[in-house]
């Protein structure tokens, strides 16, 4: 089984199960024929504002915003 | 005749009594006070209660437009929500979901939407969260929070601004998808310790019935304990263990993924009931308006029935006055 031998890869690459599955589906929808290719890449859209609070006091918010990675 | 000289009459007598000022704007439109009243003013204004009548139709529709922006959405969020249900399920059949459970650290993720008009949902959500704080609250543990969403973010900041460790807004420009939660989720996870992630969500049951709801997911150490100390978790022995493996990975990976499934179902659940208690707060918003409407309809009507009168009145008398 291939995806045994990736498991301590990803891992040691300080991914999480989460970003790996991400990954790997991403790839799937890139693989897929045209109208259903951009009709799931729609589905892949990212966008919130992350803030770190530190003491009580909000840092600089983050935009993590369309793709990941 | 009669009339006016009863006026007449009654100005003497009420003179001294009534303040200068009347209270009654209507009197003092049939009673002009030469130093109040503008020259040639007869009767009230209506001016002002159409000027409101207006304003109130215009609130009304506002309301029930947003009514049905509220219910299109509801639909589409619906149907995602009921869908991913399917998701969580089975890892809790597996994992279990364990809300008693005694750990150190604590992060609790709360749930709430980033626009208001929504009924009391966010506040349902703080009020959940709060509480669980104080449950898991000891001399040697400690509780964090995760926000998700703006509303709760300004309820939070009041009392527990040091317990904050992260806050995500902006969550709903697109609609919402699995990989924008995963890489939420993993955001989380990334960025704070925790032995038990408490979720704090409403569970939307129906358009009008949203359940405040707790899910819990356990670190993996904290799982392998309690598989150990058996009670719901003790049979995950008994699974078998495909290819090379250890326990404690397999126990990882599927934690993290259970966190961003969970963590899907809860932020769709919790839009699904943001729109739903919009829609009713709408609802509830369109019929008050209507009932001030049917109010102030009935004062202006009765304003300007009564103007009527007085103006007949006094025509009435005057011709009576000169036939007499």
């Amino acid at each position: 089984m291939s995806a045994n031998a990736a498991v301590p890869f990803w891992r040691a690459a300080g991914m999480t199960y989460i970003t790996y599955s991400n990954l790997c589906a991403s790839l799937v929808r890139q693989c897929l024929k045209e109208p259903y290719r951009s009709e799931s890449l729609t589905r892949e859209k990212v966008h919130f504002n992350v803030s770190k609070w530190v003491d009580g006091k909000p840092e600089k918010p983050t935009l993590r915003t369309d793709t990941p990675e | 005749m009669a009339m006016a000289a009863l006026r007449r009459e009654g100005r003497r007598i009420a003179a001294p009594i009534i303040s200068p000022r009347p209270i009654n704007p209507l009197r003092s439109s049939i009673v002009p006070s030469e130093d109040q009243s503008f020259l040639g003013v007869r009767s009230v204004s209506t001016q002002i209660v159409r000027n409101r009548m207006k304003s109130v139709k215009n609130i009304q529709k506002i309301t029930k437009a947003m009514k049905m922006v509220a219910a299109s959405k509801l639909r589409a969020v619906q149907r995602k929500t009921e869908n991913s249900r399917a998701l969580w399920q089975p890892f809790t059949a597996l994992l279990g979901d364990l809300p008693s459970v005694d750990v150190k650290k604590n992060v609790i993720v709360t749930i709430s939407s980033d626009k208001g008009l929504c009924g009391g949902i966010n506040s349902t959500s703080v009020k959940i969260s709060r509480a669980l704080t104080k449950i898991n609250s000891g001399p040697d543990k400690e509780c964090k929070y995760v926000i998700l969403g703006e509303k709760a973010k300004a309820q939070l900041v009041r009392d527990s601004k040091k317990n904050i460790e992260l806050c995500m807004t902006d969550l709903q420009k697109n609609p919402l998808n699995y990989t924008q939660v995963a890489v939420l989720a993993d955001d989380i996870l990334k960025n704070v310790e925790y032995d038990a992630l408490r979720i704090v969500y409403n569970k939307f049951q129906s358009v009008v019935q949203f359940i405040p709801s707790i899910s819990t997911v356990l670190s993996p150490e904290v799982v392998e304990k309690e598989a150990e100390a058996g009670g719901s978790l003790g049979e995950l022995d008994s699974y078998e263990i495909e290819g090379a493996e250890t326990k404690s990975e397999i126990l990882q990976n599927l934690t993290e993924f259970q966190f961003s499934c969970v963590m899907f179902n809860a932020v769709l659940e919790n839009a699904c009931s943001e729109q739903g208690a919009r829609m009713s707060a709408m609802d509830s918003s369109s019929r008050n308006a209507g009932d001030v409407l049917d109010r102030l309809t009935l004062t202006y009507n009765r304003t300007r029935q009564a103007t009527i009168t007085t103006e007949l009145i006094e025509i009435i008398s005057g011709a009576s006055a000169l036939e007499g």
